[in-house]
């Protein structure tokens, strides 16, 4: 697919994303039922776990083209691999911002050691360390391969930092008043945290391939200039 | 086979030996670890809080800022002059390079981790007791799974800008699970809790040292290759 | 102006439509204020209302730096 194909699919993408999260906080705001124990408090839900699934979506999709990077050593799987890593800093970003101001009302507390919080938390550092490796490294080349290094890694020691961090909670239980959700979602929930996972993912799909074809373009320009100096 | 581990045992008796006659990083990690102490003397109300309950995060942190401090040496000297392009040219496969660099480390980062923990019990009269073997295994699994990702991740940052400063930043997050599971086991182990509740953490601490290790030589090739 | 630029252009727009009618939604649904004021939530409200509008706007600011360093790179390869 050309570039153009790739930003005008993006652009679709991202339009039918932000309707459909307008239709979403519509949902959320008038539509669906409140939570009998937590009030009106249990509506940030409907954006906190869809930002969580979207950030780790895009991680793991930037740890996959990561390595499919050192592997076949695709310059486009490269940027891939930095389009998602950013989507996934900014969805993190809303997960980790929307996560207190909940937990505030829920718990108490602004931040507790909730093992899927600190998990995030984590991701999001791991993935600073990915961008900051790239900017700072002189050699453009290296700074791709050591920033999907840092990717592959990070992806792989996920599963040891999500049992280390239960653990923890196992050992020092913490003063929950309320459990972050229900064991069970009625219908209206459910069908609004569906409708905000769909939201959430195709906007996220959108921009990524906005963004992938902005890195194609720059590339694109590169060449160019480099043809151009020669 | 036993090429490979000659290969390995070369660069590793070569770092040991400029270590030990230089003995530059162990001075640098053995003061900082000794000054470090000295200031959470006077960091901490001992009126309120005894050695037992907050020592074990006190050591495995040091261990930490002190693994920092040394393992980010590790590509120096040879960066300097040049040196380590001549390792990379020679017929020695990327992964011996780094399981030789990695358990040099080690050895010093352990020599230090020891200090440590007899800084400790010198200064504040932290009860090992009886579960002292268990306890140095705890460490050296921790110790081998940060010299591990430390060593990788040294051989990124010392080919960025930023430098030492990025290590942290790349290793910490990674380094949780050893934080807490050495935290847990080591405060069973203080708390004269029977070895077989620090089990688990054990265990899962093996396995993190043992997954972190095989990363890095499997990933450090793509770190150095040019 | 180009294609590509008028399409940014068109995600800014429905983006500035879907903050404001955020914002419309904080302000409408605190009309039955009655029955709410009861209730004695005020607080929990405030932090619904701040987490929706940091959601849309962190996704609102990575759509604009997209937006802009897309146009950026177009009117340089256009050049």
């Amino acid at each position: 697919m050309s570039t153009k194909k790739i930003l005008l699919a993006g652009t679709m993408l991202a339009m039918i994303g932000l309707v459909w999260l307008g239709v979403v906080y519509w949902m959320s705001f008038f539509w669906v039922s409140t939570e009998v124990t937590q009030g009106i408090a249990q509506r940030i839900f409907y954006v906190h776990v869809p930002a969580a699934w979207t950030s780790f979506l895009a991680f793991g999709l930037a740890a996959l083209f990561s390595g499919m990077y050192l592997w076949l050593r695709d310059e486009r799987l490269d940027r891939a691999a930095v389009s998602a890593a950013e989507g996934g800093m900014v969805f993190a970003t809303i997960m980790l911002t929307t996560g207190p101001l909940w937990g505030k009302i829920a718990w108490g507390t602004y931040w507790t050691w909730e093992p899927r919080l600190t998990l995030t938390l984590l991701l999001w550092f791991i993935f600073l360390g990915y961008f900051l490796v790239r900017s700072s490294t002189e050699n453009p080349e290296k700074g791709k391969r050591h920033a999907a290094v840092v990717a592959i890694v990070g992806a792989l020691d996920i599963p040891f930092i999500h049992l280390s961090v239960i653990w923890f909670r196992s050992l020092h239980p913490a003063p929950v008043v309320i459990k972050p959700e229900g064991p069970t979602l009625p219908g209206d929930m459910l069908t609004t945290l569906l409708m905000s996972l769909g939201a959430f993912t195709v906007l996220f799909l959108g921009l990524f391939l906005l963004r992938y074809s902005l890195e194609n373009l720059r590339s694109e320009l590169d060449t160019r200039s480099r043809h151009a100096s020669v | 086979m036993r090429n490979y581990l000659k290969q390995i045992r070369t660069i590793l008796w070569k770092d040991l030996l400029v270590e030990f006659r230089t003995r530059e990083r162990l001075i640098a990690m053995g003061a900082f670890v000794v000054l470090v102490a000295i200031l959470f003397n006077y960091a901490t109300d001992w009126a309120r809080v005894s050695p037992e309950d907050i020592a074990s995060g006190l050591v495995w942190m040091t261990i930490m800022f002190a693994g920092l401090l040394g393992v980010g040496r590790t590509f120096h000297l040879e960066a300097e002059d040049g040196a380590f392009q001549g390792i990379l040219l020679s017929p020695v496969p990327k992964d011996a390079i780094f399981i030789a660099k990695a358990l040099a480390n080690f050895v010093f980062l352990y020599i230090v981790a020891l200090l440590v923990v007899g800084v400790f019990i010198f200064f504040f009269g932290l009860e090992v007791g009886g579960s002292f073997g268990m306890l140095t295994l705890v460490i050296a699994l921790g110790v081998l799974a940060f010299v591990a990702l430390g060593t990788l991740f040294t051989a990124v940052s010392t080919g960025t800008r930023m430098g030492d400063t990025l290590l942290p930043v790349l290793i910490f997050p990674l380094l949780a699970p050893v934080v807490i599971y050495g935290t847990g086991a080591t405060s069973q182990f203080l708390a004269g809790r029977p070895v077989t509740e620090a089990e688990g953490s054990i265990r899962m601490l093996a396995a993190f040292a043992l997954t972190a290790f095989f990363l890095g030589s499997w990933l450090f090739r793509f770190v150095v290759e040019d | 102006m180009n294609r590509n630029q008028i399409l940014c252009g068109l995600v800014t727009g429905i983006t500035f439509l879907v903050c404001t009618i955020t914002l419309f939604a904080q302000e409408t649904s605190e009309l039955p204020g009655a029955q709410l004021a009861a209730q004695g939530l005020g607080r929990p409200y405030w932090h619904v209302f701040i987490a929706y509008a940091i959601a849309i706007g962190i996704v609102f600011f990575w759509v604009v730096s997209i937006g802009r360093r897309l146009s950026e790179i177009e009117k340089k390869i256009g050049s």
